[in-house]
């Protein structure tokens, strides 16, 4: 019997084991279940019995520097269906009326509802007017969100810089594009869950949830110079029968973009497409002032030494060059002036490729400026070693290279300044919701390309351009302020045939003003004019243009006008004498040379702004490095200790903000005439 | 035979089978509380009916504590016969739903025989073994007649057609033959037939029983209709994650995404709630009761007591590991529900009882 129990017993154990190991399958079962397809598995049970809608919180406003509204948010409304609590509910009349309030077919509000779907639009960012109708209706099933519509209250100013945002908030070109992870609204989240059969378990109506408004964007632009230059390059776009015209007005001292215009000659604007920084054209004669930069930094040529200009046509490699008149020995300002492509092309071949390409290069032609805005060109300047003897001369006039209108305005921010690069931007800063500072844009300096001297005489030279008797911009020069630019005419490249275009022309002017004292970088394009259409004629007017409409607007005092004031004064020979000081410092960026290597210490920047700040820094031809905002609170070394040649460290805070926010002519008035 | 109160019955009463049985329920009230939780109405008839049949349950089980088991076997037979007869009638006058035919109205509360067949079942059977094999074992001949006792409430049961119940019974017969001493040729023989017999069988299984076989192959093969079920149990199951949703928070119960959520996918509905923490308890719990079972098997002093002791624990084991593995997608999906848990009078009775019985065998091995 013991034996028998035994055996029993022994079958049990078995069977114990058997069951336990069942067990043990069970329990591992479930383990990976949970932790192999945890995640997936409850994402899979949310994505089942939930519903969800996304909606956005108002995307942020865009305004000018002054604050003045460019694009903005404003509420709206969209009419949503629960089709199958519609269908349930409603009768055909009721649908067809329901149709002819939202404007729609009773086709189409039949396809849309017949969607495999809990949640469909019938109709978004509608009037209220409309909206409220639709609810009057009373039909169940139906309901209406407030969502934000975008619109740009100037209509289309600045329309390419700006860009445009797509139905569902997103940006889709210009700023709305660039800034569009800023500028877009936070989600608010509708969601609702639902059972298995697809019937809404809560009866509430959908619940919103608080989300965060998107950025706001300060931007550089100026509405009223922009709309200015608008107007005045769709004048003349009309008026000369170009295709389209483009111009940018630029701060040399920071590179803000002050206005970035574009005019398609048949009216139309496109916010996809912004030609200013997206496109780029042959530079022509514009590139001159650029060229004599160059070589007076690379000291192969001085102001004095002449050129022979063979009368106007002259023989490379077996390629004819042309001059528009017929020139013999004119030196270097001359060149400029009377825009003698043989002068230039001479003066491009003593440079040689390589110094004319790093000059290029430095100017910042052939790579993108990196302004804020979204698909820049680069431009074309080809490698130096593939330029043949007759690529390099014709360089030198600006044939056989491309730019871009943003570059070639940035290149001529450098001369205007005293010879440094600085990066151009279109957003000043950018603030949240509840006004706090999400960036500040520090206005960034690439470094100095041409010493302060080199940029003084390209700058004499270039207001020879606008003054000179033989200048070709004449129609640039204003009655108060000093002009100084170059004027550009440039054949247009057939792309089937890649020859030029005889009678197919793009006309430029590029300059600053005040000449002596620059505020203003402003560049005038206008392609695809017809014969005759020098850049001269047609673009140097609509520079004049805006230059009295920006300067106006930026309230820049003439120096002419102050010295005939001046003059007429009763006044004693010592007050004379600073007066005439003072004239002559505004009447020259020449440095003070003989002052500084004097003392070789270095000076004292606080409290300057850092338009000041640079300024000072070109005069003394010193490096110097930013941090922060505003004034200069703070500088290393000291001031009044020896130079070392090592960058001066400048941190600037808002302290001064009060004493800032002063009319901008007080920093004409004041620091630089400091010594009356 | 004895029936009443003994001083020593009192001092050597199994606690921990009570126990644990009493646990499994309240995890089981608390299920259905869940399953039918809505929130217009927190109580609904079915929680209470749950209540009322725990409370029946218990009393059910200590009633058969008192009970001798011993003198079931006296019973067997014609407890037996009634049970079968039961059967029979519920594929005459059963009230149908879903498409089979399981239980009998009384009015008061519906009947499911099945659940008393396989008390039955291995009580006959356990009957019939009680007497030591022969040496080398139980042969063919032996186990013909246990045979013909588990095929009939089996044909039965599969004529409703109730596949989980049947299949529950198989287990249950083989895990009682092979307790009994069957030989191991004889076995291997049975299993190779078994085996060989399959592909008939096939034809014989109805097309949705078919159709479960096959989506258990591949659940994903028809994820909206016939692998449905599997697919929504493990997404239960499997986001639940380790402590779960929270009593009352599951969205896959609360929103009827899982079918048979009181009864079949009621572990389901546990495991989202309470995660891998409460799975992994109410799986000890199970183990726990089983392992008692077992062990009262085998210290059992007679071999009747012995054998009905393994049989109840194969009966609360099969069926625990049927509902679970098919609540988890390793099992293809058969009907059966999760004892102690699931919603059902006639289940939570019979196997409160059962318990009651296992009780009364692991005590009265001190009384005689």
């Amino acid at each position: 019997m013991n034996a028998a129990i035994e055996k029993r017993r022994l079958r049990v154990g078995v069977l114990t084991l058997v069951l336990a190991g069942l067990f043990a399958l069970i329990v591992i079962r479930i383990a990976v279940l949970l932790a192999l397809d945890g995640s997936r598995l409850s994402s899979l049970a949310r994505g089942e019995h939930s519903e969800q809608v996304t909606l956005r919180a108002p995307r942020g406003s865009i305004v000018d520097r002054h604050g003045e509204a460019i694009a903005l948010s404003a509420q709206a409304f969209s009419v949503y269906a629960r089709p199958a609590r519609l269908l349930r509910t409603a009768s055909d009349a009721d649908r067809i009326r329901l149709a002819q309030t939202l404007g729609l077919s009773p086709a189409e509000l039949t396809a849309r509802l017949n969607r495999p779907a809990h949640f469909v639009w019938l109709a978004r960012r509608i009037s209220q007017a409309r909206a409220d109708q639709v609810e009057a209706l009373g039909l169940e099933g139906i309901g209406v969100l407030s969502e934000y519509k975008r619109y740009y209250p100037e209509s289309n100013l600045a329309a390419a810089v700006v860009g445009m945002a797509g139905a569902d908030d997103q940006g889709l070109s210009g700023l709305e594009l660039q800034y569009d992870r800023l500028m877009r609204g936070g989600p608010v989240e509708l969601r609702e869950d639902r059972d298995a059969l697809g019937h809404a378990i809560l009866d509430s109506p959908l619940a919103l949830r608080n989300a965060a408004p998107g950025a706001r964007l300060e931007l550089t632009l100026d509405a009223q110079i922009q709309a200015r230059a608008e107007t005045e390059l769709a004048a003349e776009v009309k008026r000369s029968g170009a295709r389209r015209g483009i111009a940018v007005v630029l701060d040399p001292f920071t590179g803000e973009v002050m206005a970035m215009a574009s005019v398609e000659a048949n009216g139309a604007s496109d916010r996809l497409h912004n030609p200013a920084v997206q496109d780029v054209f042959e530079p022509g004669s514009t590139i001159k002032g650029v060229l004599a930069a160059i070589a007076l930094e690379d000291r192969v040529i001085t102001e004095s030494q002449k050129i022979f200009c063979e009368n106007g046509q002259w023989d490379v490699g077996g390629r004819e060059i042309h001059d528009h008149g017929s020139h013999q020995w004119l030196d270097l300002q001359q060149i400029v002036e009377v825009s003698s492509n043989i002068g230039a092309a001479k003066i491009a071949l003593t440079l040689g490729a390589q110094r004319y390409y790093r000059g290029l290069r430095a100017f910042g032609f052939g790579r993108p400026t990196g302004i804020d805005l979204p698909g820049e060109a680069a431009g074309i300047v080809r490698p130096a070693r593939t330029w043949q003897q007759i690529d390099l001369a014709n360089h030198g006039f600006g044939q056989g290279i491309a730019v871009t209108a943003i570059q070639l305005a940035s290149a001529y921010g450098a001369i205007a300044n005293g010879g440094v690069w600085m990066r151009p931007f279109v957003v000043k800063a950018a603030y949240d919701a509840d006004g706090n500072t999400i960036f500040i844009h520090t206005p960034q300096a690439l470094g100095r390309i041409i010493s302060p001297t080199v940029a003084h005489s390209a700058n004499v030279i270039l207001r020879s351009v606008v003054n000179g008797e033989d200048g070709t911009g004449h129609k640039a020069a204003m009655e108060d302020f000093l002009v100084a630019g170059k004027t550009g005419t440039a054949q247009m490249i057939n792309r089937a045939t890649g020859s030029y275009y005889q009678n197919r022309l793009v006309g430029s002017f590029v300059g600053f003003v005040p000449a002596d004292n620059p505020r203003l970088v402003i560049l005038v394009v206008l392609e695809d004019v017809g014969h005759g259409h020098m850049g001269g004629l047609i673009a140097a007017p609509v520079f004049n243009e805006i230059a009295s409409e920006a300067l106006n607007r930026l309230n820049v005092a003439s120096a002419r006008r102050a010295y005939d004031a001046a003059s007429l004064l009763p006044v004693s020979s010592a007050e004379t004498e600073s007066i005439t000081a003072v004239v002559n410092a505004i009447g020259s960026t020449q440095p003070q040379r003989d002052r500084v290597r004097d003392s070789r210490l270095v000076p004292d920047f606080r409290g300057l702004s850092l338009r000041d700040a640079l300024h000072m820094a070109a005069e003394h031809e010193l490096n110097i490095q930013v941090e922060g905002n505003g004034y200069v609170t703070a500088q290393r070394p000291a001031a009044g200790q020896p130079l070392d040649g090592t960058p001066i460290k400048l941190s600037l805070g808002i302290a001064q903000q009060t004493a800032a926010m002063q009319p901008a002519a007080g920093r004409v008035h004041g620091r630089r005439r400091g010594g009356a | 035979m004895r029936f009443g109160l003994d001083r020593r019955l009192i001092y050597h009463f199994d606690w921990m089978v009570f126990a644990l049985t009493f646990a499994i329920a309240l995890v089981g009230l608390l299920s259905v509380a869940s399953a039918s939780y809505s929130e217009h109405r927190p109580f609904q008839m079915l929680i209470i009916r749950q209540v009322i049949w725990t409370v029946a349950g218990a009393a059910a089980m200590f009633a058969v504590v008192m009970f001798d088991y011993r003198a079931l076997a006296t019973y067997s037979y014609p407890i037996y016969g009634a049970v079968m007869a039961l059967l029979v009638t519920v594929g005459v006058i059963g009230q149908a739903t879903g498409g089979s035919r399981r239980w009998i109205n009384l009015g008061l509360f519906t009947l499911e025989p099945s659940e008393l067949a396989k008390l039955a079942l291995i009580l006959v059977l356990v009957r019939y073994l009680r007497e030591e094999p022969p040496p080398g074992g139980l042969r063919l001949k032996q186990i013909a007649v246990p045979g013909i006792l588990l095929a009939v409430p089996a044909a039965l049961v599969l004529k409703q057609p109730d596949l989980g119940t049947m299949l529950t019974m198989v287990l249950i017969f083989v895990t009682i033959i092979f307790a009994a001493g069957i030989n191991l040729r004889t076995m291997g023989i049975l299993a190779l037939v078994t085996a060989m017999a399959m592909p008939v069988a096939w034809h014989t299984l109805k097309p949705y029983q078919k159709e479960r076989v096959l989506t258990f192959l591949n659940p994903q093969s028809d994820p909206l209709g016939a692998g449905y079920h599997v697919i929504q149990s493990e997404i239960a199951v499997g986001s639940g994650g380790s402590w779960g949703k929270g009593f009352l928070k599951g969205t896959q119960a609360r929103l009827n995404f899982l079918p048979e959520q009181t009864t079949d996918f009621i572990f389901s509905v546990f495991a989202e709630e309470f995660g891998f923490a409460g799975s992994m308890l109410l799986l000890g719990l199970y183990a726990a009761l089983v392992a008692r079972g077992l062990s009262i098997a085998s210290k059992a002093r007679d071999r009747f007591g012995a054998l009905l002791a393994l049989g109840l624990t194969a009966m609360v084991f099969w069926q625990a590991a049927i509902n679970i593995g098919m609540a988890t997608g390793i099992l293809p999906v058969v009907g059966i529900p999760l004892p102690l848990v699931s919603y059902g009078g006639s289940s939570l009775i019979v196997l409160m009882a059962a318990m009651g019985l296992l009780i009364s065998i692991n005590t009265r091995r001190y009384l005689f």
